[in-house]
């Protein structure tokens, strides 16, 4: 990046739709720092009022008072806290939802609490860790405050300070004025550290401002980010989530990759190796017709089979290279434009083609991507009655995004057996996912997401 | 010779009646299913069958069951099997459930006309048609199990062809070896392995695969 590249992108900072979007979030998300600190004052003044007071645990032999009201405290904490993993998978499925929208920060909602039975809420891992995100959301919180507050909000204040000053400074002459504080970053929360009495002070008033707002968007980036990892660590389905999504992946895998040996063979066996048996069988039975030497016995008869060995040469080389083909098409080597551009070509359906990736995928991606356009678009001339197909490939956020859409009639379900969930299966095998919508009547859209790397 | 063929490549059985026929057998029946081969046998009692191992529905071993199914039922009737592969294991399964009138062929073998025909007519006769490459994989793990070491090279080669089912005769033949050659050399092998010698060509085949897969 060169310094003048740099410059302007520092100089539209905070114009972007990004920066926009995490101030809104940064605002949103502001009260889901507020309700750990909230029960925990609660509780703590409860405890300090029980604590505080003196009184004895123990009176005549029997517990106290003080010792019976701790112990309900203590069960009425208990009970609260056990509320509260689902309280707070509730509140945290909000943030969730605003990151994703906000932020672009998709993280996968984890599976619900299995029973509402009390084991159940004390094992629930994703219940404590959305309690963890909100005690956590509490510093940073704090810190989305400040940036939202003295970077954007006294920023633009002291942008106004040239404006008005004329408006409000117009005493008599002789009257006492003190001087107006510019809030700037460097003070504790506004104390700022320099004043304006006269009107060219507000102009160093504006100039701080600008600054300030020139470096708001890249504070605001550095506390959401902190927020960011929170979300992705805390409200993600979990670790042993994850593992179970691993093991169904690689089962998937293992049986899917048997599965493609299987019918590899299977199409040796009943194809190209059938073929060459019955060449060979021809060509056998052609021999013998020729004769051993000298005069040809029966010619025609020898012809006749030598033209069916040729014949089932051929077939047996195109049968061969369909079969290499559905393996590896060996276009792909030239990258996925070229061999989507080919799938397109080939479509019974007019499809276009938009490629916009900065960077080859790895090749298992590509050959994924490639073999569910194959197969989207072979779903689309059997199934959709459509006129058009569109293929879009690009990337966003790292991430490969591939959308096949047609106009067709729509009411594809991966239920019913259309290769749809061997595609998802495939997806899912490098962590991503495919998503259909495909309203009966209205147009089918396919949208494979998957990372660039397998 | 009547024949019956089950095949499920519609084209590789169209081929092998052509051939069959040209060599002066009659078809009676080419079906493309082991239940459609045991209907047609019972209907047509032909002199031999020709079965594909792997057929329609399952695409397993079909041709092998029904095969022995076959000559429970009808045990003059031949069976010769073919596949596009060799698995030992089928063709002991083959000869443990019918030490005679039975062949194990690969598909490829077709393509030597005489060579095919001549294995259908011993086979019919009641003899054995073992495949080349099975009898490479039996003497292959004799060898590692020793016993086949006191063997000249020479008297290898005629106990491999003994193992496919061939007469003296056909063993003469295809090593260019007078009968009288032959006879020694497969004496030699016989009182070196320690087999009982055997009048017919199929007992002897039979000794001589129970001493290589012992």
């Amino acid at each position: 990046m060169d310094a003048g590249s740099v410059a302007s992108s520092v100089l539209r900072g905070p114009f972007t739709g990004r920066a926009r979007r995490e101030v809104a979030f940064c605002v949103l998300t502001l009260p889901f720092g507020v309700f750990i600190p909230l029960a925990g004052f609660f509780a703590t003044a409860d405890a300090g009022l029980l604590l505080g007071s003196g009184r004895p645990w123990v009176a005549n032999g029997n517990p106290s008072e003080q010792a019976v009201a701790a112990a309900v405290g203590v069960s009425v904490l208990l009970t609260v806290l056990l509320v509260a993993t689902g309280a707070a998978r509730g509140l945290t499925a909000a943030c969730r939802g605003l990151a994703a929208r906000l932020l672009g920060e998709r993280v996968a909602a984890p599976a619900p609490m299995p029973s509402r039975r009390l084991a159940a809420r004390l094992a629930d891992g994703p219940g404590w860790r959305a309690l963890a995100y909100l005690m956590l959301k509490l510093p940073v919180m704090l810190l989305e405050l400040y940036a939202v507050v003295v970077f954007w909000g006294a920023g633009l204040a002291n942008l106004t300070y040239p404006f008005w000053w004329q408006f409000f400074r117009n005493h008599p002459p002789g009257s006492h004025l003190s001087a107006v504080p510019v809030i700037t970053p460097f003070g504790w929360f506004g104390q700022g550290r320099f004043t304006v009495a006269t009107f060219p002070g507000t102009f160093a008033a504006f100039a701080a401002g600008a600054g300030m707002l020139l470096a708001a968007p890249w504070v605001t980036r550095a506390v959401v980010a902190a927020d960011r990892r929170l979300i992705r660590g805390l409200l993600g389905p979990g670790f042993s989530a994850r593992l179970a999504d691993l093991e169904r992946t690689r089962a998937a895998a293992v049986d899917d990759a048997a599965a493609r040996l299987r019918r590899l063979e299977r199409d040796l066996h009943d194809g190209a190796q059938i073929r060459l048996a019955t060449l060979a069988m021809n060509l056998g039975m052609a021999k013998k017709k020729l004769g051993d030497s000298g005069v040809v016995p029966d010619a025609d008869g020898a012809r006749e089979l030598v033209d069916a060995a040729l014949q089932g040469a051929r077939d047996a080389l195109g049968e061969l290279r369909e079969l290499a083909r559905g393996i590896h098409p060996p276009v792909l080597d030239n990258g996925l434009p070229d061999a989507l551009a080919s799938l397109a070509a080939s479509s019974a359906i007019p499809a276009q083609l938009a490629c916009g990736l900065p960077a080859r995928p790895a090749p298992a991606i590509e050959a994924i991507a490639y073999f569910c356009v194959a197969e989207l678009l072979a779903n689309a001339a059997k199934h959709s009655a459509a006129s058009t197909i569109k293929i879009d490939l690009s990337e966003r956020a790292g991430r490969l995004m591939l959308m096949v859409a047609d106009d067709g009639r729509g009411g594809a379900d991966p239920a019913r057996g259309s290769g749809l969930a061997g595609l998802a299966q495939r997806a899912a095998v490098v962590d991503g996912s495919l998503t259909i919508t495909s309203p009966p009547g209205g147009s089918t859209r396919v949208t494979v997401e998957m990372p660039r790397h397998a | 010779m009547r024949i019956v063929i089950a095949e499920d490549a519609a084209l590789f059985r169209a081929g092998l009646a052509r051939l069959l026929e040209d060599e002066g057998h009659q078809v009676c029946a080419a079906v493309g299913d082991g239940a459609a081969l045991l209907a047609a046998a019972d209907e047509y009692h032909p002199d031999v069958v020709i079965a594909d191992i792997r057929m329609p529905p399952a695409y397993t071993d079909e041709g092998l069951r029904a095969a022995i199914e076959l000559r429970r039922a009808h045990p003059g009737t031949a069976v010769l099997v073919l596949s596009q592969y060799i698995e030992t294991v089928y063709a002991a399964r083959l000869l443990s459930a019918s030490p005679s009138g039975v062949g194990y062929l690969l598909k490829d073998r077709v393509a030597d006309v005489d060579e095919f025909t001549d294995a259908v007519t011993r086979v019919a006769a009641g003899g054995t048609a073992l495949d080349p490459e099975v009898v490479r994989h039996l003497l292959a793990a004799s060898r590692r199990t020793g016993g086949l070491d006191r063997l000249t090279a020479r008297e290898r080669d005629v106990l491999a062809l003994m193992a496919e089912g061939r007469s003296n005769a056909g063993i003469g033949t295809a090593l260019v070896l007078t009968l009288g050659t032959v006879e020694k050399h497969v004496a030699s092998i016989f009182a070196k392995l320690g087999l009982p010698a055997s009048e017919t060509d199929n007992r002897r085949v039979l000794a001589v695969l129970r001493h290589l897969r012992s």
